[in-house]
């Protein structure tokens, strides 16, 4: 088991999954850049574009994304407290949250295309299709990380908090990611 | 010629070739080629034909070049395979990310060569064919950096299980981020202008950004493994 000192200062989980935050927090910043550049080059097309979006989905969305968030953080917190029990069942709860977002987001996928709102649309919808595309992708890694915190939670003689809680870092991210997309997709105007 | 008896000659001459090549590499496609970074897309057939026109002596030669250094990527492929070999991981790691690397010098370099001096060669050839070739010669390196995802993740598996400290975890996940940015070439294929696009902000410029990263992070790492390597009397992997 891997045992920290409790007074020492540190990150939760592995240093080197906060590198990683940090240069993907890098990379999405320049996406985010480059789509606002976009945005302002021709604000008015964009607009018209951004219609097509349904507010109430989005914050559907985010609301869900944000109970995974908490469900994880009460999952550490149990495993942190040794309570075996309930770290388990806010990860499966992390999950669940996970794939509901995972199938509302298909579903506003589908409908989006039913209405003829597409990839090639316009340069809105290219940018809606990547971003939420590629958070998505980054979703489904997040599942490969829930398995693997939920695995560590199933032996706690042989568990890693720090492993737990990597995969925790990892799952914030993604959500904290997710609040910024929704808010440029969606909110900004 | 000290090094000649130096026990890690053969690892040093590995790394050394990667240095080179790499910086080549840069050279070749940027300045003498100029096929980096790459050209607008939404060229029409008259365009193109001038495109291959302007720099036929660069094309023909640089690539001619690229062709004889192209099989230096077998020991580059090899010095990465190594380093997962010394891993406490699976021999199948080292194996797979050798033959999917193999494979990727094809859209990751060859074929492009190929279609530019099919290009370059007969400036007399039909508009239409030569708009067909500068297509497909961008499309192909462009838009396949894809091949590059599995490898990426491969190593970074072999990081993360490694219990022997190889690579530090920082570089497992630093490969994830650039597998999942090789991704985001793919719109290329669809796009012929914007960010997406093969020439595009996101598609190239960023994706560019990131490889460089990596490519600097891992030679960096290769280099202090090599310099940590105590090969002691036990037996090489």
């Amino acid at each position: 088991m891997n045992v920290r000192p409790e007074t020492a200062r540190h990150v939760p989980g592995q240093p080197d999954m906060w590198a990683f935050v940090l240069f993907e927090g890098l990379v999405f910043t320049a996406y985010f850049t480059v789509y606002v550049f976009s945005r302002a080059r021709s604000p008015e097309l964009f607009l018209q574009s951004q219609a097509h979006l349904d507010l109430r989905v989005g914050v559907f969305n985010t609301l869900v994304l944000l109970a995974s968030s908490w469900s994880m953080a009460c999952c550490v917190q149990a495993a942190r407290e040794h309570a075996d029990r309930a770290a388990t069942t806010n990860a499966y709860l992390t999950m669940l949250f996970g794939v509901v977002f995972l199938v509302s987001k298909l579903r506003e996928w589908a409908v989006a295309i039913e209405h003829g709102f597409t990839l090639t649309t316009g340069e809105f919808s290219s940018f809606y299709y990547f971003l939420t595309g590629i958070h998505f992708l980054h979703l489904l890694i997040g599942f490969v990380a829930l398995a693997i915190a939920a695995r560590q939670l199933r032996s706690p003689a042989a568990r890693s908090q720090e492993v737990v809680e990597t995969c925790a870092t990892y799952w914030h991210t993604i959500d904290f990611l997710w609040v910024l997309i929704f808010a440029l997709l969606y909110v900004m105007r | 010629m000290s090094w000649l008896h130096d026990e890690k000659r053969e690892l040093w001459i590995g790394w050394w070739t990667l240095v080179v090549f790499y910086n080549l590499y840069g050279l070749l496609f940027f300045v003498i080629t100029r096929t980096q970074p790459p050209p607008d897309p939404s060229l029409d057939p008259t365009e193109v034909v001038r495109w291959f026109a302007e720099r036929r002596h660069g094309l023909i030669y640089g690539y001619a070049i690229v062709f004889i250094v192209g099989g230096a990527t077998a020991i580059m492929n090899a010095m990465l395979a190594y380093s997962i070999r010394r891993m406490s991981v699976s021999r199948a790691f080292a194996y797979s990310y050798l033959v999917i690397y193999a494979l990727a010098t094809l859209p990751g370099m060859l074929i492009m060569g190929v279609a530019c001096t099919v290009g370059a060669m007969r400036p007399e050839r039909d508009p239409a064919l030569m708009s067909w070739i500068y297509d497909f010669a961008f499309l192909s390196f462009e838009g396949t950096m894809g091949v590059f995802l599995i490898g990426s993740l491969v190593w970074m598996i072999a990081v993360l299980l490694d219990e022997n400290g190889v690579f530090p975890k920082w570089f497992g996940y630093l490969n994830l981020c650039n597998a999942l940015t090789e991704v985001v070439v793919a719109p290329a294929w669809i796009f012929k202008s914007g960010a997406f696009a093969w020439n595009g902000a996101i598609a190239w410029w960023l994706n560019m950004g990131v490889f460089v990263t990596y490519t600097a992070v891992f030679l960096t790492l290769l280099r202090r493994l090599i310099l940590r390597e105590d090969f002691g009397t036990g037996p090489l992997p």
